[in-house]
């Protein structure tokens, strides 16, 4: 996929283009108005991580030149402003999705897979991991033939992983993708334990590989 | 006690006390001014009896009168002359009135008379009384005539100090606008008054300078916060790491996700006291804390907590996020402070949603629960909280109470009408 991440922040920007880059990615960056305003106009993306407050403009305006100007790429806004209305005022504009500052990158790969997934694959719906099959309209998941029950979250989180594939997923991203932001109430995370050892059982016992794995009791990883 | 009533307390017991002394004194002048005009009537009579007695050598004949008595007696010696106060007999209404009357004594033909003559006093003290009524009703009106003038007058000229203190007592300083201005041609209330707009409005500037540095101050935390966020995300993708280091990464998480919580509140605070957010909407309390329990049916049941419920259909005008923001709080103060094997009961009726829980601590303090950054020692929650549940509350007239009852802590709202 063909990335551009507009940030002006420098530690931010450059954590966001690593953990994107990887094979068959690639990943421009803008760190101001100009340079992102002249990239816009002039490559087209997969996706568009925009930050609202730039130097020298403001992200709403490059959001809408580029409604103006008809181009259909996924944008997601990556602002420190967590007020409805600026939120609706983006997606209103076009805008894909819109995720407040601070987050786990975890959570940014997932929604930037999930708005390419939407832009991209119109009227295909299954999505694959190996033997692993999912059909993202009636959310249900296959290995193989054999088709395996899972939870409303146990689903989310299968999702997340793979599109954090390869990447070490910390426990405390996980719960809050699950749980919310809000998710202040557990001492601990031992109960994502339970969660992530049904879903392992469901896959295993459906006849998948292992693929989900301990990463020094801080995360796991989703990987070959 | 009132002012006007301290004021006019003074001013009547003054005015009281002063006029009963004049008349006092009035009295007493008038009386000793008329008994020396009877004194003298006296020694008039006297002196004419002594003329008598040296023109006739005897004595005069003592005739009848309405107003005085004279009568001798015969004495062995001179008697020392002396006014008496004594008792005057009306003959014609047989009647005892008090009188004044001179002693003393003649000599006729070597013989010693003593001469009373006695004058009714009647007279004079019907003048007196008269005087002492006047002064009496001088008072009284004096008295009803200030106070009414008082009353009227003096809550007329304070109206503007009223005003002032109504404008005060509504003074909100998280509210937009200031103290209205009032105008009074007295000059200590313009003062006061123009003290009070140029406080108010200093107070409010005050206000809203520490509240811009708080929202601020947290959004520029927001960037840095975001900027260790995705670093930690990095660093997790690099090698292979020990478990001490392992442990150092998790308490770093943990402690950026805290600071990230406690950032987010802090500006969820500043926007619910600015009145910012404001989709009001009708909601019903009861699908929203069924979303919710199904949200944390993982958590709770984690610390094997039995959650009962009792919920009737309730709807209410409210922005539903900061309805789920309340009830989040609520509901996760009830798991958070719960101990294994607790239980948390719910119930919602028509008035009110109680939200019981039983805990590893005892009572709290009610009072104290709602300020900022008030929490048990080994809580891992902001502080703020129950800070923003209040303030929600406050900002949509839903009361917000505490108690403790039979080993269960209650949080309560009340719905109003």
């Amino acid at each position: 996929m063909k990335l551009l991440i507009v940030e002006d922040e420098q530690g931010l920007r450059e954590s966001m283009q690593e953990y994107f880059t990887e094979a068959g990615n690639i990943c421009e960056t803008a760190v101001d108005y100009q340079s992102a305003m002249v990239k816009v106009n002039m490559y087209r993306y997969d996706c568009i991580l925009l930050d609202i407050n730039l130097p020298g403009g403001n992200g709403i305006s490059i959001l809408k030149d580029l409604k103006n100007n008809g181009h259909n790429d996924g944008i997601l806004i990556i602002s420190a402003k967590n007020s409805l209305d600026d939120r609706l005022q983006g997606l209103d504009l076009g805008a894909d999705d819109y995720l407040v500052k601070p987050f786990h990158l975890s959570e940014l790969r997932a929604r930037v897979t999930a708005i390419i997934r939407r832009k991209s694959y119109n009227g295909n719906n299954i999505m694959t991991f190996n033997e692993v099959e999912i059909d993202l309209q009636a959310k249900t998941v296959n290995v193989g033939t054999n088709s395996v029950k899972l939870t409303r979250k146990e689903y989310a989180l299968l999702l997340y992983f793979i599109a954090n594939k390869g990447k070490v997923v910390s426990k405390n991203a996980i719960a809050e993708h699950l749980w919310g932001d809000e998710i202040d109430m557990a001492d601990n995370f031992d109960f994502i334990y339970s969660h992530i050892k049904n879903l392992r059982k469901k896959l295993v016992e459906a006849g998948s590989t292992d693929y989900i794995h301990a990463a020094y009791g801080m995360g796991y990883k989703f990987s070959d | 006690m009132r002012l006007l009533t301290k004021y006019n307390r003074i001013n009547l017991i003054t005015t009281v006390v002063v006029m009963l002394f004049t008349g006092i004194i009035y009295y007493k002048a008038v009386s000793v001014i008329l008994t020396n005009q009877v004194d003298k009537d006296l020694v008039v009579e006297e002196n004419e009896i002594f003329e008598h007695v040296r023109l006739n050598h005897n004595l005069p004949e003592v005739y009848k009168s309405d107003d005085q008595q004279i009568s001798f007696s015969k004495a062995n010696e001179p008697v020392t002359r002396r006014f008496i106060d004594t008792t005057f007999i009306n003959q014609e209404e047989k009647d005892t009135e008090s009188g004044r009357g001179l002693i003393s004594s003649v000599k006729v033909n070597g013989s010693n008379y003593q001469i009373s003559v006695v004058e009714s006093k009647v007279e004079t003290e019907y003048l007196i009384r008269i005087i002492f009524s006047i002064t009496i009703a001088v008072i009284l009106l004096l008295v009803v005539s200030l106070f009414i003038i008082n009353r009227l007058t003096i809550t007329r000229l304070w109206k503007p100090f009223y005003v002032i203190l109504n404008n005060l007592r509504s003074f909100s300083i998280t509210d937009k606008k200031g103290i209205a201005s009032v105008s009074s041609n007295t000059d200590e209330f313009n003062e006061l008054n123009s003290a009070i707009v140029t406080m108010s409005a200093k107070a409010k500037n005050d206000y809203q300078d520490l509240k811009a540095f708080t929202e601020n101050a947290s959004h520029e935390l927001l960037t840095p916060i975001a900027v260790i966020n995705s670093k930690l995300d990095t660093l997790l993708q690099t090698d292979q790491f020990s478990e001490q280091q392992s442990k150092l990464l998790g308490d770093l998480y943990e402690s950026v996700a805290r600071l990230t919580r406690l950032n987010r509140s802090m500006l969820l605070l500043v926007k619910i006291e600015n009145n910012l957010i404001n989709d009001h909407q009708q909601v019903n309390v009861k699908e929203t804390i069924e979303l919710l329990l199904a949200q944390f049916q993982e958590i709770y049941a984690d610390k094997s907590i039995t959650v009962t419920t009792q919920l009737a259909d309730k709807h209410i005008t409210i922005s539903k996020s900061l309805l789920e923001v309340l009830l989040n709080n609520l509901l996760s103060n009830a798991i958070r402070h719960n101990q294994q094997h607790g239980f948390i009961e719910i119930s919602l009726n028509y008035n009110q949603l109680a939200i019981k829980n039983t805990g590893k601590n005892p009572a709290l303090n009610s009072d104290d629960i709602f300020k900022r950054f008030n929490k048990s020692s080994h809580s891992e929650g902001t502080g703020l909280g129950l800070t923003i549940s209040k303030q929600i509350c406050d900002n949509y007239g839903l009361g917000l109470s505490y108690r403790y009852h039979d080993l269960y802590h209650i949080m309560s709202i009340s719905f109003k009408d």
